[in-house]
């Protein structure tokens, strides 16, 4: 079995960085990194499969587990959130470096039985190839292993299905019009005209800009709860400073403005 | 691209030929549950419960006739290999199926409410939460829960009867999967349903790995995953032992995971404490039958001229289950936990007979496996009624002196206490007898005098549960629900069962022994 210059050189070159690829999925602290390793590891491979003329599984590799699974896998942190990072507090005294000595045992069992086989003569890809890549890939999933094939569709639908029941928050009231809203407001008496709009200011508008009311203060109502149990809510301080400021230089202060002015001078 | 579509000889191929009357009740239970996801979809909320329990039975039902009465006389071996419908695996279906079905009438147990009793009514919500509160008074329910058990029953089905490798990996997750979801469901105490759940699957996903590479270096060494190549290459390959044996024990860290023998059992309690009731019992139940079914094909048909290197490792592996699982029962204060560990012992015990390598071991095996199977699932469906200030009441302190406040439960828990003790009369003693008496046969003396010290380990466990009930005064405020028509029967067919294989249990011996040669 010899492999071509070229084939090698490719080895060399794409092998480390899958290495790299999957260490960064494992030693990164953030997410993102880890994904983004991972994916590099996984279009490495694909380039492998191709290489070792598997274009099927190649193509396939980098299609399904480069762009479906690591899309799923971005949603999720984006989900989660892109700052969430797992606790590395061990729970268990001693854990990781038992964990590592096993780990490291078990790959030193492992690589000495796999040193040690005496394998046969390689069929060759000329025989699994005869009818083209693709065609093979078929004749077996079709073919010798259909039943697997088939079965697996079990496994499609029972995570279909727990997904449903473990994510999917059924709707058990009939949504809530626009209308029904507005009733509801007048009803209750509360905020008839709707919710007072998040700051529209001359020099300056955004939806994290709360509205000021007419004493100058803050209208909490006027920012999305989301915003705010973030802690993403912009200030108005300096808005209002700049008006105070544009006010005093016109003379069109009120008394209580200049005194806490003064206040905040001294 | 012409030339190369031309290249492609696609007339020779010749699709896989599958024996449809030997695979039928397979399909008849997949069938259902794809008939249930369409219930789900499509029927209103009121009525679903009621058509999926009919749906759901029937089709446990019917499986189970065309199994009796059609497949047996069709043993084959199909789809191309993949499937062997044999004796060990029509038996091991049959078992699943009645188990199955015993099972689920104490899983779809209402208490003659129209709320659900077992399940949550909203798996998505968190516990405690308004929209939890919102879904329990809006009526919501989670029917979802019988295709789902119709799905784990046929991957059960396929596990014992798959013919390679490959076909049993996806046996394995097509059973697994669906009681991962299922254990996250319960309706009371969610936190530690959901943490059940969520150790299930990873635990069940790092073993899974195992099965996999395990299934991997196999290949490597025999060039097929057919179990039948696999045993025609182990005598003819030399040299790549040290591939084989890796694989075989790889292979069997993941189906041992499954059986919860020591050391893979440190999932069991936690799963078994935290899953609904009734779901627990089945999962004791079924699973253990499908994955020693499994077991028994892998080490029986694939790997019989490897045993010398594999039947020292399992050997211990059962000799520890039987010691830890005793021992560790015996400091127990949860009686599901309780009866984990009892059910990592009785792991223990089966492994026993498995090893005895000939026909008594599969057939001891497979009569354990039933015997176990009622007793279990009966006991967990009586679990489920003992109930403390609206929770369950699972604390043995909480069942002091249920025999006076509820003779019935009481006496049928201590019936089925003293069936798991092995106490003569009763299915349990019958069943150790046979794995006992199948291991001293074949130089397994010493695992069958473990065996005898876990049983006394044990049955002193047992006895003190009955002790508990019957010689101490009641105290807080347990209470026993009337269950109605769905688990009295569930229970009275376990007790009866209990009862029954150990008065007479030489047709089911006999039908054991009948069914105990494996296509090879």
């Amino acid at each position: 079995m010899t492999v071509g210059g070229a084939e090698s050189a490719l080895f060399w070159i794409a092998g480390p960085l899958a290495v790299a690829g999957a260490l960064a999925l494992l030693f990164a602290r953030k997410a993102v990194h880890a994904a983004v390793g991972m994916a590099t590891a996984m279009i490495v491979l694909g380039i492998f499969y191709i290489a070792q003329q598997a274009e099927f599984l190649g193509v396939i590799q980098i299609f399904v587990y480069s762009g479906a699974v690591m899309m799923l896998f971005l949603f999720v942190i984006m989900l989660i959130g892109v700052d969430s990072s797992d606790s590395l507090v061990e729970t268990i005294r001693g854990q990781r470096w038992a964990g590592l000595l096993l780990a490291a045992g078990l790959a030193a069992i492992t690589i000495a039985g796999i040193g040690k086989a005496a394998f046969g003569t390689p069929r060759g890809l000329a025989e699994a190839n005869k009818d083209g890549n693709v065609s093979g890939a078929a004749r077996l999933i079709f073919g010798d292993y259909v039943w697997a094939f088939e079965a697996t569709s079990a496994l499609l639908i029972t995570a279909a299905l727990g997904a449903m029941l473990l994510a999917h928050r059924e709707r058990l009231t009939p949504k809530a019009t626009q209308a029904d809203w507005s009733r509801e407001r007048i009803r209750s008496g509360e905020n008839v005209a709707g919710l007072p709009a998040p700051g529209v200011y001359a020099r300056h508008n955004a939806v994290d800009t709360p509205a000021l009311l007419p004493d100058g203060s803050p209208a909490e109502l006027s920012i999305s709860r989301v915003l705010r149990a973030r802690g993403q809510v912009g200030t108005t301080g300096a808005l209002t400073q700049v008006t105070q400021e544009i006010e005093h230089e016109v003379g069109d202060e009120s008394d209580e403005q200049a005194t806490t002015r003064k206040d905040d001078d001294a | 691209m012409t030339a190369a579509l031309s290249s492609v000889p696609a007339a020779d191929f010749v699709a896989t030929k599958v024996e449809y009357a030997a695979v039928l009740p397979m399909f008849i239970v997949f069938g259902m549950a794809l008939v249930g996801v369409l219930v789900e979809a499509f029927a209103p909320r009121r009525v679903r419960y009621p058509i999926q329990l009919v749906l759901t039975l029937g089709g446990l039902v019917a499986a189970f006739l065309v199994l009796v009465l059609y497949s047996r006389d069709h043993q084959a071996k199909t789809a191309g290999g993949a499937i062997v419908i044999d004796g060990p695996a029509l038996f091991l279906q049959g078992t699943v199926l009645v188990l199955g079905a015993v099972g689920l009438l104490a899983m779809a147990e209402r208490l003659d409410s129209a709320a659900p009793d077992t399940f949550t009514q909203s798996g998505s919500a968190v516990p405690g939460s308004p929209q939890e509160a919102a879904a329990v008074r809006m009526g919501a329910t989670t029917t979802e829960v019988f295709p789902l058990v119709l799905f784990a029953i046929s991957g059960m089905m396929m596990f014992p009867a798959a013919g390679d490798l490959l076909t049993m990996f996806v046996a394995l997750e097509v059973l697994s999967l669906p009681l991962y979801i299922l254990t996250g469901l319960a309706r009371r105490r969610r936190l530690l349903s959901q943490e059940a759940s969520l150790k299930y699957f990873l635990l069940g996903a790092f073993s899974s790995a195992f099965f996999l590479f395990g299934s991997a270096l196999i290949y490597g060494f025999a060039g097929s995953v057919r179990f039948g190549e696999i045993a025609k290459a182990v005598p003819q390959v030399g040299g790549m032992d040290s591939i084989a044996v890796p694989g075989v024990l790889l292979i069997a860290v993941g189906l041992l995971f499954k059986i919860g023998a020591v050391p893979f059992h440190s999932w069991t309690p936690d799963v078994y404490q935290g899953a609904p009731t009734p779901v627990t019992g089945f999962m004791a139940a079924c699973t253990k039958i499908a994955a020693f079914g499994a077991l028994l094909r892998v080490l029986y048909v694939a790997f019989e001229g490897l045993r010398w290197n594999w039947q020292p490792v399992v050997a211990v592996v059962a000799a520890l289950t039987m010691i830890v699982g005793a021992v560790l029962s015996v400091t127990q204060t949860d009686v599901k936990r309780l009866l984990a560990y009892s059910s990592i012992t009785h792991a223990g015990f089966v492994l026993v007979g498995v090893l005895a390598m000939d026909r008594t071991g599969v057939s001891s095996t497979m009569f354990y496996l039933v015997a176990y199977g009622f007793s279990t699932i009966a006991a967990f469906a009586l679990i489920a009624l003992v109930r403390s200030s609206g929770s369950e009441a699972t604390h043995l302190s909480q069942w002091a002196g249920l025999g006076k406040s509820s003779p019935v439960l009481a006496g049928a828990f201590s019936f089925l206490m003293l069936a798991f003790a092995g106490i003569p009369l009763t299915s349990g003693f019958t069943a150790k007898f046979a794995v006992f008496g199948a291991a001293i046969a074949h130089d397994g003396t010493w695992l069958a005098v473990i065996g005898v010290l876990a049983s006394a380990v044990t049955a002193f466990v047992y006895v003190r549960v009955i002790v508990l009930m019957y010689f101490s005064e009641p105290s807080g405020d347990t209470a026993v629900l009337t269950p109605s028509v769905l688990t009295s029967t569930a229970v009275t067919i376990g007790v009866a069962a209990t009862l029954l294989l150990g008065i007479v249990p030489s047709p089911l011996l006999d039908l054991a022994h009948d069914s105990s040669l494996f296509l090879p």
